[in-house]
């Protein structure tokens, strides 16, 4: 085997694709074999590494150096001057180095370290080749797994006080628990990876970046509850997440670690990727039940819960995909090491989706309870342009947003829940100084409209009145009541409502009035 | 069996004790008290739509559905707090923000219920009556009971054109609140999916996928959505205007044997409209299209003969009953029994057919006895009345292992069995279905055969020789397997063949048999002795092992190509093969095309306007009830004929009430005197006459050549019935 001199990555996600990615590839393959460097460097493809609007993004190790917006032109002087001759192309390095980039846990620099758990591969694998995952420790908590029988799974998780991290915040292992100990002769295991909150891709890092985790994750959640038979359930979108997928589930039953028998454990189990049809609804568990079994995509009535009937009135298991990407590293180093990240209530980390007016948006992963004020300042580079910070809309379309009273609070599920807050998909969405609350909550608002599923009368109606009113604030013509109409619709949409879709609306409608009543009111003619 | 433990809760104060594994809202209905629902609606499954049966439980977050919600030991419930009639008062208020409340809110609602009660035509210029479910409407009743006197919202009208092109219900989705009933009706009851939601959110709409008509969609028309329908949205065409029914009656289908339980709708002593019963234990409330929407329009039909009337050199002219009586005995009496053919319709009551049997054993002495079925069935009589009588009950389907239709399709009738057997292959029940063309139930079976007839005991021979136990003399294990015949092998020139593969399925193997055949009352026919060869009560076993009668071949005994001098036909057409005749007595309610036109026309009443009895095909005695009075000057058939047994022979046949004769019926026939229990009849068999063939052969008729139709009482449904002419032309295509 070759010794490798340089590593270069090239991150090969939706958003390096757009800029070009495969084309800078190409070409960077092409010189490095014409520049006869192909014995000493390797050209490898990664998933995300947490950067959004840099363009194609190359990473060249062991330097560890990062280059931004690479075009094709750029490949022959990139070559020529770092791969060949030792020296940094300055005009393309990220300057502003974002600080999420630093993928150890070594500090560099002055950028803030993150801990990367459930991100640890991510931007460093190949994400389409098994054994670098394997070469990472990958699929050794099988293994543990397999020897700990699957109540001692169960109990492990439950040791690590892992919480579910689609949003509404449930214990995983408790959830495991109802249906490990659900009677049925089929369970199932199904990861909800319906992305659809708005301004949130942090599954997709996840999916694109480092999928034989996930995989590795639902083989133990399989084990755990006594399923031989999961389903991804992926957003019809992520074409390329879905290929990835396909293709490292492939591997992995070319590896023997889907199939029968895994591992000669025993335990049989295997994975099927179904693709949603576009429809916000199915990130609620039931209705994405209900979408996989070929139907239209309502939320079912609880209880029954999944746990005791679910997929096709199994038992069944929905967990979210970033949930599933913690398993295979709690299993491996153990529920104590875990809990050595985070809170006491919320160990662990959590996968932010950062965007909006910030220097550096994209995605960051960091220890439950780093307050607001961290991610904005110290991992996304404070406001764009050094501007003030207005609020943040936390936890997705459906979140609160957060005035600046609220950028010390340490955020993690439990500890937002007390101020009427909540963590959700982990989005969030900063605005400056600059921005217009009324617009922000026009474009939530028209958002839900546009996803209500019907079934319901508070939602269905409840949303089309909404927009009604807030598409005449928005365009100066409301009355005085009008701000008193928004509240009360979405209060009794809170109690009424079905499902979480129509709950929820409240939360942005009752924040974005506390802290900015008087702007929503000076929109409102005299 | 133990009874189940109740459970403790209390619902507003009051502690009462309710059957587990139920929910808060079918206790507090249990216990009459109210809570407001528009979406629940027994026997459909909960949906927790509409949101306006919200209550506070202890220890339950938030307000949950008393809909969905099931009880529990201890529950501690509030139905009526202030704030749920806030919340309930909201919710309505963003319901009725897409429907026309108009007739909810306005400011002349008090004096226009209390004066107008019907629809009127003033609403046609202010606007306020485009709904045809005024007092009808559950939204009236609820914004009533939740005291919403006004709304904030204006109302948007949805704009949707009504969809009034399939036949039998018009859709108005204006005025849809999206419960979701009729969706859950026709998936879940009626197991047939034409309806779902369409498009999402405030888009949400009703219909057939891929904005097909509902014909096209494969609905059955069995109207079980416009019956769940809370508004207006789902209308009949044909009583759509009539407003509030002012009454109520129940009694039993007669279009065919299964023996339907119907509500029928009555206003102005009119059969307006009909309604299915869910809690009938013989059809679960699943009838088909003919008994949800061929009744008003026949009874009703513009042909209905109102008097009797007589045939002169310039046509038609109405007489008196007196001298249309005195006719028809004049012709009768004293006239050779051999010169006489009567025919009856397998679809009168007991009761017509008691008396009609006596008329012709007694007073005229010939026990040819003709019925429609002899000349359709022709020589495979005797075996058709041999699987006709021998047919299990409807519910052995639901202990089936295995399932074999032959010919049968329950589209359009004999839907409470084709439900059973969806149901069954549903829970992976073995399902074969074997026919001509493709049949509903094709989309459940596990195999599907079509082929030709011919083919069909070959077929059957190898399902045979699956079988366990077909060597000689092993002893045959008990069986739960079910064939099910319909029209298109009992219709078949073929079917003599494919009738003795299923007689030896039956007796040698030990299947059970259910023939979906259309003679209403033809067990009743037997039963009575209305039959040539079967005498009064013979057929109705008694529980003793006593074989049934043996009969000769009723075709070559009736001679049909034998000149008559009277033809007396009762409750049936002309007929082809009618033989030639003097004189032609026509006794039915609706005018009649034929060639062969009667000398006299006597009137009958229909079955919505007379008492009786008739006996379904699982041998069950049902009620026929009087619902509204006789149209025009008719009468029940029984009537008549013992009108004109009075003519002839004064006492011989005297009846003026339908219990005497019911007295009668059980006098004579004894297992009839329990109303109860479940009929069983004697094997009929076939008589091998020394004799042999009688008379001249029977030229094939043209009818079984053309396809078959629903009639009833000799008259095609089509030809009466708007609706059922698309059923036919929809059914002759497929």
């Amino acid at each position: 085997m070759n010794r490798v001199r340089n590593h270069v990555l090239i991150s090969i996600d939706a958003g390096t694709i757009m800029a070009g990615a495969r084309a800078v590839e190409k070409a960077l393959t092409e010189e490095i074999v014409r520049q006869g460097l192909s014995d000493e460097i390797t050209v490898l493809e990664t998933g995300s590494i947490g950067a959004t609007g840099q363009g194609v993004i190359i990473v060249v190790y062991p330097e560890g150096v990062y280059y931004g917006n690479v075009t094709v032109q750029d490949i022959p002087q990139l070559v020529e001057e770092h791969l060949l001759k030792g020296r940094l192309v300055k005009r393309l390095l990220l300057s502003e180095l974002p600080k999420q980039h630093v993928v150890t846990k070594e500090k560099t620099g002055l950028l803030k370290e993150q801990p990367r758990i459930v991100l640890r591969n991510s931007g460093i694998i190949d994400p389409e080749n098994i054994d670098e995952y394997i070469a990472r420790e990958g699929y050794e908590a099988i293994g543990k797994a397999f020897s700990l029988k699957p109540e001692g799974v169960i109990e492990e998780i439950k040791k690590s006080g892992l919480i579910g991290r689609g949003g509404a915040g449930f214990p995983t292992a408790m959830k495991w628990g109802f249906a490990h100990n659900a009677p049925g002769d089929q369970k199932y295991i199904i990861c909800n990876a319906d992305e659809g909150e708005p301004g949130t891709f942090k599954d997709r890092l996840i999916l694109e970046g480092d999928p034989h985790k996930l995989i590795e994750g639902m083989i133990i959640a399989g084990y755990a509850i006594g399923a031989t038979k999961g389903f991804i359930y992926i957003r019809g979108e992520y074409s390329l997440s879905i290929e990835r997928l396909e293709k490292a589930i492939a591997q992995a039953r070319q590896y023997e670690l889907l199939g029968d028998n895994i591992l000669e454990s025993g335990f049989s189990f295997d994975l099927s990727v179904m693709k949603g049809a576009g429809a916000y609804v199915c990130g609620e568990e039931t209705a994405l039940i209900e979408s996989l079994e070929g139907k239209r995509g309502h939320p079912r009535l609880k209880p029954p819960f999944p746990a005791i009937a679910g997929l096709w009135h199994k038992p069944t298991v929905v967990n979210n995909v970033e949930t599933l990407a913690n398993i295979p590293e709690i299993i491996w180093r153990g529920a104590t090491w875990y809990r050595g990240y985070g809170t006491e209530k919320c160990p662990g980390t959590k996968v932010y989706t950062i965007i909006g007016n910030v220097a550096t948006p994209g995605i960051i992963e960091a220890e439950m309870g780093t307050t607001l004020r961290d991610i904005i300042y110290e991992y996304a580079g404070g406001i764009k342009e050094g501007k003030k910070f207005k609020c943040a809309l936390v936890g997705g379309a459906a979140g609160a947003f957060l005035g600046p009273d609220m950028l010390d609070v340490q955020m993690d599920f439990a500890n937002l829940k007390e101020y009427a807050a909540v963590l959700g998909s982990g989005a969030i969405l900063v605005m400056d100084e600059d921005a217009d609350i009324v617009d922000m909550l026009q474009s939530v608002l028209h958002f839900f409209k546009h996803e209500s599923c019907g079934h319901c009368v508070p939602c269905r109606l409840g949303t089309a009145q909404l927009v009604k009113v807030i598409d005449r604030i928005a365009a100066s013509k409301g009355i005085k009541e009008d701000i008193e109409k928004l509240s009360n619709i979405s209060d009794v949409m809170r109690d009424t409502s079905f499902c979480p879709l129509g709950q929820s609306l409240c939360l942005p409608i009752s924040s974005a009035l506390k802290y900015f009543h008087d702007e929503v009111y000076a929109r409102i003619p005299l | 069996m133990t009874k189940e433990k109740k459970l403790s809760i209390t619902i507003d104060n009051r502690k009462v004790a309710v059957k587990p594994n139920i929910t808060i809202l079918q206790a507090a209905r249990e216990h009459n008290i109210y809570i407001p629902s528009l979406c629940t609606l027994e026997p459909l499954p909960s949906y927790g739509a509409c949101r306006l049966c919200i209550v506070e439980v202890d220890g339950l977050r938030g307000f949950p559905t008393s809909c969905t919600t099931p009880v529990d030991d201890g529950m501690v419930v509030r139905t009526d707090t202030a704030e749920i009639r806030t919340l309930r008062q909201e919710v309505l208020k963003l319901l009725l923000s897409e429907h026309p409340a108009s007739c909810l809110f306005c400011t002349e609602h008090d004096e226009c219920k209390d004066y107008q009660g019907t629809i009127r035509k003033v609403g046609v210029t202010t606007g306020c009556r485009y709904c045809p479910n005024d007092s009808l409407c559950e939204l009236q009743t609820i914004t009533e009971k939740i005291g919403l006197t006004e709304t904030s919202y204006p109302v948007y009208y949805r704009g949707f054109p009504v969809e009034k092109s399939d036949p039998f219900y018009d859709r108005d989705y204006n005025l849809c609140i999206l419960c979701g009933r009729c969706v859950r009706v026709c998936n879940d009851i009626r197991m047939n999916g034409t309806l779902s939601f369409k498009e999402r959110g405030k888009q949400t709409t009703i219909g057939a996928a891929l904005d097909r008509t509902h014909l096209d969609a494969g609905c059955e028309f069995c109207g079980a959505c416009v019956s769940v329908c809370p508004t207006g949205a789902l209308s009949t065409k044909v009583s759509k205007w009539y407003g509030k029914p002012d009454g109520e009656t129940k009694t039993t289908c007669v279009y065919c044997p299964v023996g339907c339980e119907l509500l029928l709708q009555i206003k102005n002593n009119e059969t307006i409209d009909v309604f299915p019963n869910y809690d009938s234990t013989i059809d679960q409330g699943l009838l088909c299209v003919k008994g949800r929407f061929a009744i008003p329009e026949y009874v009703a039909s513009p042909e209905r003969l109102a008097t009797p009337q007589r045939m002169t050199p310039l046509g038609y002219e109405d007489i008196s009953w007196d001298d249309a009586i005195d006719e028809a005995a004049e012709k009768l009496s004293g006239i050779n029994p051999e010169d006489v053919l009567i025919v009856v319709s397998p679809q009168l009551t007991n009761e017509d057919l008691f008396v009609a049997e006596r008329f012709a054993r007694e007073l005229i002495g010939t026990d040819q006895i003709m019925s429609v079925l002899i000349t359709d069935m022709r020589e495979e009589t005797v075996s058709f009345l041999n699987l006709a009588s021998a047919s299990s009950p409807f519910n052995v389907i639901d202990t089936a292992d295995t399932i074999l239709t032959i010919g049968f399709d329950s589209t359009y009738g004999f839907t409470p069995i084709g439900i059973k057997i969806k149901k069954a292959a549903k829970a992976g029940v073995n399902l074969t279905t074997l026919s001509v063309h493709e049949s509903n139930l094709d989309i459940v079976s596990g195999e599907t055969f079509q082929m030709n007839v011919t083919k069909w005991p070959a077929l059957l021979d190898s399902i045979m020789g699956k079988m366990p136990g077909n060597g000689k003399g092993t002893k045959l294990k008990p069986l739960n397997k079910v064939v099910v015949i319909g029209a298109e092998v009992i219709f078949s020139p073929k079917r003599g063949a494919v009738f003795e593969k299923i007689v030896e399925m039956k007796d040698r193997f030990g299947w059970k048999v259910i023939v979906a055949h259309p003679y209403t009352n033809l067990m009743g026919l037997l039963a009575m002795g209305a039959f040539p060869g079967i005498k009064r009560g013979e057929i109705v076993s008694d529980g003793t092992k006593s074989t049934g009668p043996a009969v000769e071949d009723p075709l070559s005994a009736m001679d049909l190509a034998r000149h008559r001098k009277v033809v007396y036909l009762i409750g049936e057409v002309p007929f082809e093969n009618l033989p030639e005749c003097d004189f032609l007595i026509y006794q039915n309610a609706l005018s009649v095309k034929s060639t062969r036109k009667p000398d006299l026309v006597l009137p009958s009443s229909l079955f919505t306007e007379l008492s009786g009895t008739i006996i379904s095909a699982e041998g069950r005695i049902l009620p026929i009830r009087k619902a509204t009075d006789p149209y025009g000057k008719s009468m029940p058939d029984w009537q008549i004929i013992s009108k004109i047994s009075e003519k002839i022979k004064s006492g011989a046949l005297k009846y003026s009430s339908i219990s005497a004769i019911q007295t009668d019926i059980k006098k004579q026939v004894k297992s009839l005197s329990d109303v109860k229990k479940r009929l069983e009849f004697r094997k009929i068999s076939a008589k091998t006459s020394g004799k042999g063939r009688t008379g001249k052969r029977l030229s094939d008729p043209k009818s079984s050549r053309k396809p078959w139709e629903e009639k009833y009482r000799g008259i095609a449904l089509k030809d009466v019935v708007s609706g059922m002419l698309v059923i036919e032309e929809r059914r002759r295509h497929e």
